[in-house]
């Protein structure tokens, strides 16, 4: 039957492809005539987004449901009938991802001033600003370059209206300072913040933002932004100097928080789902994906406020949990294995231009193109009739068929978004897909040039398409069959909820853990944060207890090392065991890191840790609470110096324990010490019941941290602007997170990327992160706390993403041999060990060849040797060893010297 | 129109000082056939002088009583009046322990929380409504205002009726009656005039009320609209002590809105009190056509 | 100096949060809201509620009921309106003032403002007649914030000459506003006085 996806925005369509490509039938329904939800606003994430967009418009798996609406619902889950604008469809699961929408504004911020703008329009005026004339960015009210320019954060979040922390607009806020001293680095800014709640690389920007960029972050909760006198006038407390200063602005921001989607209430109507209290999904610390309603996932910012990384996780998690429920009935795309015609010598090219939607013929004239195009040798046949991809595809499929085409140029929109489905249409015909060139006449011609150029541009461009592809060679397409079986390392809880979904969904999974029994970091906790109360050892008992049980799942425990080698969809390892006689030796397809962190950094000296019996870490402080509290006056400070990163948990962990103690004991004189409260989403409403209860924070700057001498903790607080001498019976260190010991070893053995010691995704362009859980390294994903210390919620949503991500892979029957890799000519290559050295992925290998020798004619092979470079399975194509071999020996398939020089010499 | 008979709570200053405010608040809801019944032998709401809720409580129930036995909602012209009418009203429906006490203290406190109190603008804009008034409207008031709102009116959001930024009950009157808003006084309606530090420390609240009355003046308006007696105490009645005491001259007529009303609807300038507010208003008077 | 908390009073914030519109005290997360948002702040600039409410759940009580920008506040509600959390400033403060008045009344405190004096003189009106009476409220409120009869006589002629001439001319302050408004019920006032007040 298959599974509805009800939204589609950047969850919708991340869900949707998980299920699509791993042969599952989905209806994705959006409300809208268009994809791409919020995220079609966002400039930069529209360009992100669009390939995702163009894959799910042609993936035949998707039946997309445009402009439609979900009306009624009915069955249970394995059996759901819904009725959409009048459709009917029959599911066995749903996946809801309607995402936010934004609160109203406040008046007193002057919202209706063309100056005063949301940060979504902001976005999209940056972007008018880099195509527009003067290419400055403006005062929508005179036209006035700005030159100061303020950002309001937290505008309709942590608030009567809207209690919780909208989450992503600390990052969304850097992120768009950061753009504009880019490129206007003579704008000055502001940002008016209350805390700054960011993480990991965020973090590093706003440091950079404000060291680098002399980016004025000020603490104050602008109230007002007063137009006058061709000014935006904002006051703001300068706590330093205890006074009120007044700023005039040209331009403002509102960093608008998130709420549920308008949709989301008369969506939960008809599916019965229920919601929390802020009119969010209602998901739980220990099951963040599932609905009340079996059967019924949520992801995204329906279930809370978040970033788009989270969503996207959280998408994919809830993919895989939506599969669980469903039957595979689909093919999966690209398993079909292609015959491909010889064509030899014979050059007929045929050239495709398509209009993308009127975007190109808007300002290129096709007809004069096509006429000169025409004229060009080998080119026996253009069209230009096609108007969407998909009818550019049926045309090139024709012609080749017809016209017996054995090159095919196609100019169109940017090959980012449509290469892999311009190349599946010329295989599809039976062309070689090598034997293509594409042409980004969108991006690279009609939206750059000027109306006059962009005719002629579009004309040299294509001239130097058509002389390349003269050039172009079949390259075999190999494939190999993929090993159905995964890798799990690390046996913490996302590692174990990773190979739980992994074996759920049909695969066998192989566990390892260096320790001796399975739990990770979690093992260390007691009573989970926040009001529920659950117990850590409650949560992991039934995980591990249901892995044990899961005959897919085979365990290895006091694991000292795996040594991993191959490549997606066939990985060969050993596993190496203490105490164990024999190596045992494992084969996959897929490879989930899930190493966690590590919470035993020891803040040694600091505070007179170790020496002072009364002073004490947050983990510790925790397991006190479960006993009897005698402490009158307890000092817990947060951000405590030392190796390792501030853990998404840190804040809530330390406002939660303030929280219980101040709950135990009441008369208790509770501090906290901070320099940011990182309550973010719903925890806000953690700090919230904290100061309630008589908690009282007290705020240090990052120079003037904390002293502890005889027995008295002296805090300058910033904000009350003195210094306050506290003398408490347990001081309480909140501690970083350090990553786990392997990681270092496990990143160099798969060439993945640490920063910080954690795990880096996939890197995408732009900086939007689509694909959270994938790496660089194909076959291998990361999740939980080993990409950065994250809360359980998060962990599970993450690992259930990473397991989705590895099903998709693992479902696949074969996997072909990448096409753009280094060949050596071996009569040419010397030997010298050049590209050995360069090559980042060590796929090159110097190997002593024998020497023919040719005498009269006959060809023999004597005792003489030389050293010779071979190209490994292992090569990702990137051409360096081609770039630096000094003898010309190495070059890179489609991407040879005489195919790139051709088409340069016809550009001079 | 829904209404044809109100309660109505003059408040303290309308024997005196906001005479004028009273003359013409009667005047137009005689002229938009509202009977008002004065709240007989009404005492004093507590003003912003008393800071006890509860006492506050306790004195306007007496006032809430006496409108209840008549079975009639509460209209009042002061915008202190209707808070403390308001928060009272709300209190004592939700806290039946209150009323109780108070009844316990004397009879006459017993409320049985029946029924609803207003401010006359929120009557005029939401219950007569706009098309009732409409109709009636005699002559064009075609006077540039700076409408001022001052404190209790959009806030605080409990007993608020209006926004409480950029309120507007005031402003669609006025520009029903042909009268124009001045542009960028928006951000100035809602600043408190200083009223209440009046007695205490005049001089903040002399420099808080000349604040008000030059950014109207610069706006260009040829009058401030009030809709609170204390409001048209600070910047009418004291608008010439203002001027001495920092030397400096305004002369911004200053006219509650009930005045404004009143002309449009045709009735004699005397009979709104217009002849006795401290500036002169025979300015606008000339632009009532 | 620093702030030594263990001299401090903890039960401050207790204290303000049992009085009537004072228990959202805690709440606060010292945003600035309110003080960028006060009217007052532009004239006073050492006004700063935000910093009176962490100075309260410090438990810097003498601090506090001592600090004379106290009686500054309008209570016009800017505050109490736009406040994140929900605080509720302008009823804090006035639940603020009011221990204050107690502590001076009870010999513990010399408050640095006439404004009890006012809000005293204003509610023995009320108990008196039943409505505001402005010259028995002159009468009696200029005497004791001048010290001595003829002192309050002149500082109120200083203060009220030119106003009070100007209000007679224009009709406002006839013969009716210069004799007391006597309400009828005013038993039941002074009674509400007595029992709801917290003398």
């Amino acid at each position: 039957m298959g599974i509805a996806v009800i939204g589609g925005g950047v969850a919708g369509i991340t869900a949707a492809l998980d299920l699509a490509d791993s042969g599952y039938k989905v209806h994705l329904i959006e409300k809208n005539a268009e994809l791409g939800g919020k995220m079609e606003e966002l400039a930069e994430c529209q360009m992100g987004l669009s390939p995702y967009i163009a894959k799910v418009e042609n993936h035949p798996n998707i039946n997309l449901m445009l402009s439609s609406e979900l009306e009624r619902l009915s069955g249970t889950a394995g059996d759901f009938k819904l009725s959409v604008s009048g459709n009917e469809v029959g599911v066995e699961s749903v996946v809801l991802a309607p995402g936010y929408d934004i609160p109203e504004v406040a008046k007193s911020y002057g919202y209706g001033s063309p100056d005063v703008v949301v940060s979504l329009d902001f976005e999209g005026m940056l972007k008018a600003a880099t195509v527009s004339e003067t290419g400055e960015l403006v005062r929508p009210s005179d036209g006035k370059r700005v030159k100061k320019l303020g950002f309001i954060k937290c505008v309709g979040s942590r608030c009567q209206e809207n209690e919780i922390c909208s989450t992503a607009c600390c990052a969304y806020t850097a992120k768009e300072a950061w753009e504009v001293k880019e490129r206007f680095p003579d704008i000055e800014i502001y940002i008016f913040y209350m805390d700054i709640r960011v993480f990991g690389k965020d973090e590093e920007l706003v440091a950079e933002l404000k060291d680098k960029y002399g980016v004025k972050y000020i603490r104050s909760r602008v109230p007002e932004v007063i137009p006058e006198e061709g000014a935006l006038t904002v006051k703001f407390e300068n706590l330093e100097k205890g006074t009120i200063e007044k700023l005039d602005l040209d331009m403002v921001v509102l960093a608008v928080g998130l709420l549920p989607s308008k949709t989301l209430s008369k969506l939960a109507e008809i599916t019965g789902v229920k919601t929390d209290k802020y009119g969010y999904i209602e998901t739980s610390l220990t099951s963040p994906l599932e609905t009340s309603v079996p059967g019924i996932l949520a992801c995204g910012t329906a279930t809370a406020p978040m970033k788009v990384r989270e969503s996207v996780a959280q998408a994919s998690g809830a993919a895989l949990k939506a599969a669980g429920l469903s039957q595979r009935t689909e093919p999966i795309p690209g398993q079909e294995e292609h015959k491909y015609i010889e064509v030899g010598d014979e050059l007929k090219t045929g050239v495709f231009i398509c209009g993308c939607e009127g975007e190109i013929a808007n300002s290129i004239d096709i007809p004069a193109v096509v006429e000169r195009v025409s004229e060009l040798k080998d080119v026996v046949y253009v069209n230009s009739e096609t108007n969407t991809l998909q009818e550019a595809m049926d045309a090139i499929e024709s012609g080749i068929v017809d016209q017996g085409l054995t090159r095919i140029v196609f100019a169109g929109q940017s090959p980012r978004e449509c290469e892999d489905i311009v190349r599946d249409a010329c295989a599809g015909a039976g062309l070689n897909p090598y034997l293509l060139e594409m042409v980004n006449l969108r991006e690279q011609c009609a939206w750059v040039q000027g109306p006059k150029d962009a005719t002629e541009a579009a004309v040299d461009m294509l001239k130097m398409a058509v002389e390349r592809a003269k050039y172009l060679e079949e390259i075999p397409v190999e494939r190999y069959p993929v090993i159905p079986k995964a890798l799990v390392i690390g046996g913490g809880i996302s590692g174990m909820n990773a190979a739980l979904g992994i074996a759920d969904a049909g695969y066998e999974v192989h566990l390892v853990d260096k320790g001796a029994e399975l739990g990770g970091g979690l093992r260390e906790s007691t009573e989970l944060p926040g009001p529920g109360g659950e117990q850590a050892a409650d949560v992991l008992k039934e995980l591990v207890d249901k892995v044990t049980a899961n005959e897919r799942i085979n365990v290895y425990t006091k694991v000292k090392e795996e040594k991993v080698v191959g490549r997606a969809g066939s990985f060969k390892a050993k596993i190496v065991a203490e105490g164990s006689a024999e190596d045992v030796e494992i084969e996959f397809g897929a490879c989930v890191i899930a190493t966690g962190a590590r919470r035993d950094f020891v803040p040694e000296g600091y505070f007179g840790y170790g020496k002072e019996k009364n002073v004490t870490t947050v983990s510790e402080f925790v397991k006190m609470l479960a006993g009897k509290l005698d402490a009158n006056t307890i000092a817990l400070i947060q951000d405590v110096p030392g190796e390792g990163v501030t853990a998404r948990y840190s804040s809530i962990e330390v406002v939660d324990s303030a929280l219980k103690a101040k709950e135990k004991n009441p008369d208790a004189n509770v501090f906290v010490l901070y320099q940011d409260i990182k309550t973010y989403g719903k925890w806000e409403v953690l700090y919230k019941d904290a100061r309630e209860k008589g908690v009282i924070f007290l705020r240090y700057d990052k120079e003037k941290p904390p002293k502890y001498e005889d027995g008295i903790v002296s805090v300058y607080d910033v904000i009350f602007n003195d210094e306050i001498q506290i003398k408490p019976d347990l001081v309480v260190l909140s501690t970083p997170a350090m990553p786990a010991e392997a990681n270092e070893r496990l990143s160099e053995m798969f060439r993945i990327p640490l920063k910080n010691g954690f795990f880096m995704e996939k890197p995408e362009r732009p900086k939007m992160v689509l694909t959270p859980v994938d790496t660089v390294n194909e076959g291998v994903f990361i999740c939980g706390s080993a990409v950065y210390p994250a809360m359980i919620d998060e962990c599970l949503a993450m690992s259930s993403a990473a397991a989705s991500r590895a099903c998709v892979l693992l479902a696949k029957d074969f996997l072909e041999t990448p096409a753009m890799t280094s060949v050596v000519d071996e009569e040419i290559c010397v030997g010298c060990g050049v590209c050995e050295a360069i090559c980042p992925v060590e796929a090159i290998e110097l190997t002593e060849e024998p020497v023919p020798v040719v005498t009269f004619g006959v060809t023999t092979v004597v005792g003489r040797t030389k050293k010779v470079a071979k190209v490994g399975d292992g090569c990702i194509g990137c051409g360096s060893c081609a770039s630096y071999c000094p003898s010309s020996a190495m070059s890179l398939k489609y991407f040879r010297d005489k195919q790139v020089y051709a088409q340069l010499d016809y550009a001079v | 129109m829904s209404i044809n008979k109100l309660a109505y709570y003059p408040g303290c200053p309308s024997d005196g000082t906001a005479v004028d405010q009273d003359m013409s608040t009667k005047a137009v809801f005689e002229k938009l056939g509202v009977e008002l019944v004065e709240v007989e032998d009404w005492n004093c709401c507590g003003a912003a002088e008393v800071e006890d809720p509860k006492v506050v409580y306790a004195l306007n129930a007496r006032n809430l009583a006496i409108a209840e036995k008549e079975d009639l909602d509460i209209v009042t012209p002061c915008s202190i009046c209707y808070y403390n009418l308001e928060r009272s009203n709300k209190a004592l429906k939700a806290d039946e322990a209150l009323c109780t006490k108070l009844k316990g203290i004397d009879s006459s406190l017993d409320y049985g929380g029946k029924i609803k109190t207003k401010h006359v603008l929120d009557v005029f804009v939401n219950d007569i409504g706009m098309d009732e008034i409409s109709s009636k409207l005699e002559k064009k008031v075609n006077v540039k205002v700076a409408p001022y709102y001052g404190c209790y009116i959009g806030r605080p959001p409990e007993t608020a009726f209006d926004d409480p930024d950029n309120p507007v009950l005031m402003d669609k009157l006025i520009e029903l009656i042909g009268g124009e808003i001045v542009p960028n006084f928006n951000y100035m309606k809602t600043v408190c005039c200083g009223g209440p530090l009046m007695m205490t420390r005049g001089d903040i609240a002399f420099d808080m009320a000349r604040k008000i009355l030059d950014v109207a003046k610069n706006a260009g308006a040829d009058c401030i609209s009030l809709a609170c007696p204390l409001c048209g105490m600070m910047l009418d009645g004291k608008q010439a002590d203002i001027e001495k005491a920092l030397g400096i001259t305004i002369g911004m007529p200053v006219v509650y809105i009930t005045q404004l009303l009143g002309l449009a609807l045709g009735i004699e300038p005397n009979k709104l009190g217009l002849n006795k507010n401290a500036v002169d208003t025979k300015e606008i008077l000339g632009k009532v056509v | 100096m620093p702030i030594k908390t263990w001299e401090l009073d903890p039960n401050f914030k207790n204290e303000i949060m049992g009085e009537a519109g004072g228990e959202r005290l805690a709440s606060c997360f010292q945003c600035s809201t309110c003080t960028l948002g006060c009217p007052i702040t532009e004239i006073v600039p050492s006004y700063n509620p935000r910093k009176i409410i962490q100075m309260s759940l410090l438990g810097m009580r003498k601090e506090v009921l001592s600090n004379p920008d106290l009686w500054v506040c309008l209570i016009c509600q800017t505050c109490t309106a736009r406040c994140p959390q929900d605080v509720r400033i302008a009823d804090v403060l006035s639940a603020i003032r009011r221990i204050a008045e107690r502590e001076e009344e009870a010999g513990n405190l010399k408050i640095d403002s006439p404004r009890p004096l006012f809000d005293k003189a204003f509610q023995h009106q009320l108990e008196k007649y039943g409505r505001l009476y402005d010259i028995g409220l002159a009468k009696e409120y200029y005497p004791k914030k001048e010290g001595s009869f003829i002192k309050g006589m002149k500082a109120m002629m200083k203060d009220y000459k030119d106003f009070g001439m100007r209000m007679f001319k224009k009709g406002k302050m006839g013969p009716k506003a210069m004799l007391a408004p006597k309400v009828k019920g005013r038993a039941v006032i002074k009674k509400i006085f007595k029992e709801m007040g917290e003398e």
